[in-house]
């Protein structure tokens, strides 16, 4: 190792290095152990100078972070993080999207409920509970503003189902009401 | 505590750190983890400092620091620069500190009711050694070792490394106050490095 690159080492760590220099030295120190040891030393001397007394990393210290970063299953909370995505996780998590896609289906199961007969209706519960829906045998078609209200629904509820639950769903009413099958067809086109 | 502590001015890094610090960045986001590994160098003390002083408890000091370099690692692809690199991690740790506290806190305690009179005493004495842990005695030493050997360096290094570490001037300016060139300027610092280096480095092997 020369005086020259270990000169180079002491400028990168002022800020001082140029920057067509950096690429070069960062890949020789990811190599070379000693270089990264006078880093770390210069940059103690500094926070020793700047800042007597207190706690110092041991010396060991960087090597441990290291390896926890190599480790597997190491993952970081992301609430620590100041990061913007944070606020989505909720939406993501499994357990709310299959709530969110129980009460559609739930919610369709009432709408439909006053034009269905009886049997129907039970075949429709059923159905919600165990997300297989089956056509709606004897079911009245419903008015075209009920429709667009269905579809509505539908619109909701695709954002937050499974494709399994979101396409058994779909089946189900639209064999109930046929005026709800250019709206799917649109909302199954989307990206 | 605060949920976001203001970063102390006397530590922020100048300008040129900075510069320095975003492109390290910018090559651990594209894979380089090299400089990732040259920002923890970079950063390893000002952090196990602050996080020693956030959590009173030096024996976890390390442990949350750890923590927040890994948790600034897996994130780093959601820094933009918007602030600097350190004002970033420093609020990392501070929240990891926070974290820790949480949970320490919320730690059950009754177990030492459980303990026998040898048990007891064998943790006692733990948490004294715990106390006066070797690091603090190495933190010590450190420190004499470096301000003897900046006490024994010839005039114009020592003057060159106290402008550069201690006022936080950059090369231009010490060239101005030396009035010398700012290439003897970084040969200066660097010399002044190695001498401290020489005496520092026995210690830590």
């Amino acid at each position: 190792m020369t005086d020259q690159i270990r000169e180079q080492v002491s400028a990168l760590l002022d800020g001082e290095l140029p920057r067509d220099e950096i690429g070069l030295l960062v890949r020789r120190m990811e190599r070379d152990p000693d270089l990264r040891g006078s880093f770390g030393r210069y940059s103690l001397i500094g926070e020793t100078l700047r800042a007597p007394g207190g706690r110092t990393a041991h010396p060991s210290f960087a090597a441990r972070v290291s390896a926890a970063i190599d480790a597997p299953g190491e993952a970081a909370a992301a609430q620590d993080v100041p990061a913007i995505a944070a606020s989505h996780a909720f939406w993501k998590r499994p357990a709310f999207a299959t709530a969110v896609a129980a009460s559609f289906a739930l919610l369709a199961v009432i709408l439909v409920r006053p034009f269905a007969s009886e049997d129907a209706a039970i075949v429709v519960a059923n159905t919600a509970a165990t997300l297989t829906v089956s056509p709606l045998a004897g079911a009245i078609s419903p008015t075209p503003a009920q429709s667009q209200r269905l579809a509505g629904y539908l619109v909701a509820h695709s954002q937050f189902s499974s494709p399994m639950a979101r396409r058994s769903v779909w089946s189900g009413l639209l064999a109930a009401d046929p005026g709800l099958q250019r709206a799917s067809y649109e909302i199954q086109e989307a990206p | 505590m605060k949920p976001h502590e203001p970063v102390d001015d006397e530590t922020r890094p100048s300008a040129g750190v900075e510069q320095s610090d975003l492109e390290l960045v910018k090559r651990a986001q594209r894979g380089e983890r090299g400089a990732f590994d040259l920002l923890v160098l970079r950063y390893q003390h000002k952090v196990v400092k602050l996080v020693a002083r956030l959590l009173r408890d030096p024996a976890e000091a390390e442990d949350v620091a750890q923590e927040a370099f890994v948790k600034a690692y897996r994130a780093l692809g959601s820094f933009r620069g918007d602030s600097a690199f350190y004002t970033w991690l420093y609020r990392i740790a501070v929240n990891t500190a926070r974290n820790s506290i949480a949970s320490r806190q919320r730690r059950p305690l009754d177990y030492e009711a459980d303990l026998s009179e040898n048990e007891q005493s064998a943790v006692e004495s733990r948490m004294r050694h715990t106390d006066t842990p070797e690091a603090n005695v190495l933190s010590e030493e450190i420190h004499r070792t470096v301000n003897r050997a900046v006490e024994e360096l010839p005039e114009d290094l020592r003057t060159a490394i106290i402008l550069r570490e201690v006022e936080g001037l950059s090369y231009e300016e010490i060239a101005q106050a030396m009035d010398c060139p700012v290439g003897t300027v970084r040969s200066r610092i660097f010399r002044a490095r190695e001498a401290i280096d020489r005496n520092l480095k026995p210690l830590l092997d």
